[in-house]
């Protein structure tokens, strides 16, 4: 009877704490995440453009696949919107739509070639301040006007986005084809001492007899551009200094690069040998920048690569196939070969005034002092020597 | 028995009071300090425990605040020096809850919620508030275990992303930055005058000083890591990244595959950051009810509900002055803190020592 009596005295306070907890856990739990579809525009890619008033952002909306039940899915819609900021932008978007944009599911920010021609931090900054977006969002240059690339109609994929991202898996990044860059990454990069970043350079394919869309002149509008479905490729890297990009390094650079980064794996890379081109499949990858600035300044681009034999174009006999160690001629061609796109990579960044390999961070945070003297011109004083070993793998 | 075992204690400054300090806190530093911000935390923490082991030499005396100040000093100063304290503790809650408040609605909400959201939190503060810190001593039975289980957790996974070569050159910032960093966040370290508040009610066992001391160093080196881990991440761009501890394990690799699965430890975090916001609240009650009418408990709940209304009110009106607010408590008005955290406790321990008898 006792015992009751306390647990009598005692029930008030005992379920104001679980009322109290009951509703600080809906506090918390964000009423489940539930999202109303008919008032929220979700975001699933952006693209920003410059104009001569300011800018012109277009959002890639997911709505829900009509149609066939069955199949589900997503597909998109696009909508733009004009401003002078990228704020004012989304509010046109809101607007003229009357779904509030929703930046969570944003995974690709896009921006148009000519826009990336002009520092873009006024077109990334919306984004980086927005607490709603993800900064692992994913940052890319395209060929022409971004609105434009993503209102095209992929081959591949239902959204032009969802084709674009999917060039930017992990096992692309691994074959160093492709050089990925996130949100955050590329304002890292920005406001680090090198003040340089890069992008992957998006470019258009006609689906059907692969025409070269853009091609790299530079020219916006899409003069050129697949009318039809396309693929895209992303091959290519932007690279910026302080936020202007200032080159696109070609396929065999941003190789080069991957490789300078050790990213490298289960890729293959051709190589060629009195006549004869030998694929070699790369098992492991190690690549280093080495600065110094002992005396004067001085680096070292290495990479080192354990590979494989993984094919010829020539017929070759029953005992060859069997052996899967490239020889040392080919081995030798092979460092050749990288040493000459190493050496490309570095000439073009310095050509370009881009710290791509970030000297003057290493600089500056190894040698303040020397940072505070030359630091400035980094590029131009340091001597860069290149080292490429190719090992077979026995 | 309304005491909190030493276990309990121990527990807290290990692992509760160190949740307080990775939200805005690393983001501040990050500001003044730049990547020597490890610097400024360390000289906070080195003298927070400093303070903590000579406030528990107190713990011997088994007397409360109020009842050290009053035997010294007449019952007038003891009241006095209570309602300062409380005054403080009401004030140095501001800070923690605006954090909690505006990490919950930016981390867990995908547009901004409404300001009553925030409301359930009170509920349970309010209850927290009218219960001895014997009741919040059991939760932290519960809750520092999952505590070390989520900084765990964000740790792994973000240990992987991080590049420590940002935090070089070591002490590039120079004196000033140290200073800065120092007294502009000294508002998230009042855990010496918490540790006052404990007084009398801690079941005092031989050692405590120390190893509440140590306990204390070993939370301070956590947040150390987490700063390291944090700056190494964001590098430049710390400076931008409010809401720390949720924002560095989303890079992990495997969260592309399998989702957010750093909410589990960020949600865990946030859960003890509650009760850690509740307990500033619960010393300002307990100050006051200590002073003026230790056993009317309709007081004691009567104050838990006025506490809690008006700092309901307070964060409802500073709704949209998050930035002014912070400013003025961690910058303009920051040396209010050392005051109350070494200056008070430092005194009260001179006043405090016994006496020696002579026979």
């Amino acid at each position: 009877m006792y015992k009751f009596r306390k647990f009598l005295r005692a029930l008030p306070a005992k379920l104001f704490l679980l009322l109290a907890l009951i509703i600080l856990f809906s506090f918390f739990a964000n009423d489940f995440a539930l999202v109303d579809i008919q008032k929220t525009a979700i975001i699933l890619a952006a693209g920003v453009d410059r104009t001569e008033g300011g800018f012109r952002v277009t959002a890639q909306i997911a709505v829900p696949k009509s149609g066939d039940r069955t199949a589900g899915g997503t597909s998109g819609v696009e909508i733009a919107g004009e401003g002078e900021s990228v704020a004012a932008c989304f509010a046109q978007i809101y607007s003229k739509t009357g779904w509030v944009p929703k930046l969570v599911f944003c995974n690709l920010l896009l921006l148009g070639e000519e826009t990336g021609k002009e520092d873009v931090l006024p077109c990334l900054d919306y984004f980086l301040r927005n607490e709603y977006m993800p900064d692992s969002c994913l940052v890319a240059v395209c060929a022409g006007e971004a609105g434009e690339f993503l209102s095209s109609k992929s081959a591949i994929d239902d959204l032009s986005s969802g084709a674009a991202q999917s060039l930017f898996s992990d096992a692309a990044e691994k074959s160093g084809r492709v050089m990925k860059c996130s949100l955050k990454e590329f304002t890292v990069g920005y406001f680090g001492a090198s003040g340089s970043s890069y992008t992957p350079f998006l470019r258009r394919i006609a689906a059907e007899g692969e025409r070269n869309a853009g091609g790299g002149s530079g020219g916006s509008g899409g003069s050129g551009a697949p009318q039809g479905d396309s693929v895209y490729s992303a091959a290519e890297t932007a690279i910026f200094q302080k936020g202007r990009m200032v080159a696109v390094l070609p396929p065999e650079e941003t190789f080069a690069f991957a490789l300078l980064k050790g990213r490298v794996f289960a890729s293959a890379f051709d190589v060629e040998e009195a006549g004869e081109t030998v694929s070699l499949s790369i098992l492991k990858n190690s690549g280093k920048v080495a600065f110094t600035a002992k005396g004067a300044p001085q680096a070292e681009l290495s990479v080192t690569l354990n590979v494989r034999l993984a094919g010829r174009d020539t017929p070759a006999t029953v005992g060859e196939i069997a052996r899967s160690i490239p020889s040392p001629a080919v081995l030798a061609a092979a460092e050749d070969l990288l040493q000459a796109r190493l050496t490309a990579l570095w000439e073009r960044c310095k050509s370009a005034g881009c710290d791509l390999l970030h000297f003057a961070r290493t600089l500056q945070r190894n040698a303040p002092k020397q940072y505070a003297q030359y630091g400035k011109q980094v590029l131009s004083l340091t001597r860069v020597s290149v080292k490429a070993r190719v090992h077979a793998v026995k | 028995m309304n005491k909190i075992k030493s276990r309990q204690l121990y527990l807290y400054f290990l692992a509760i009071a160190p949740v307080g300090k990775l939200v805005l806190m690393p983001t501040q530093l990050a500001v003044y300090a730049g990547n020597d911000l490890l610097f400024p935390a360390a000289a906070n923490i080195v003298l927070q425990s400093a303070v903590i082991f000579f406030v528990m030499l107190l713990a011997r005396r088994n007397k409360s605040l109020y009842a050290l100040v009053e035997a010294r000093l007449g019952s007038i100063a003891g009241k006095l020096v209570c309602t300062l304290f409380s005054l403080f503790f009401l004030y140095a809650a501001l800070l923690p809850l605006l954090e909690q408040k505006l990490m919950v609605q930016s981390v867990f909400y995908d547009t901004l919620p409404s300001t009553i959201a925030f409301a359930p939190f009170f509920l349970l503060s309010a209850y927290l508030c009218a219960k001895p810190l014997s009741s919040l001593g059991r939760a932290w039975d519960v809750l520092a275990p999952l505590s070390i289980a989520g900084f765990s957790g964000i740790v792994l996974l973000s240990a992987g992303g991080a590049d420590f070569g940002a935090l070089k050159p070591v002490f590039g910032q120079g004196g000033w930055g140290f200073l800065r960093g120092s007294a502009y966040t000294m508002s998230w370290f009042f855990d010496s005058a918490l540790a006052l508040s404990f007084l009398g009610k801690v079941e005092y066992k031989a050692g405590m000083a120390w190893k509440s001391a140590l306990c204390y160093l070993a939370g301070g080196a956590a947040v150390l890591l987490f700063l390291a881990l944090f700056y190494g991440t964001f590098a430049e761009v710390s400076v931008r990244q409010l809401f720390a501890f949720t924002k560095t394990a989303k890079y992990f690799s495997g969260v592309a595959v399998l989702g957010r699965v750093d909410y589990l430890f960020i949600f865990a975090l946030a859960l003890v950051m509650a009760f850690y916001c509740a307990l500033p609240m619960q010393a300002s009650v307990d100050c006051v009810r200590e002073a003026f009418a230790p056993k009317n408990r309709i007081l004691h709940n009567v104050l838990a509900i006025l506490v809690n209304a008006g700092l309901l009110l307070g964060l409802w009106l500073l709704n949209f002055d998050f930035l002014s607010t912070s400013t003025a408590i961690a910058k303009t008005l920051f040396w209010i803190f050392p005051v109350f955290t070494v200056l008070l406790p430092l005194i009260l321990l001179a006043f405090g020592r016994d006496r020696v008898q002579v026979s």
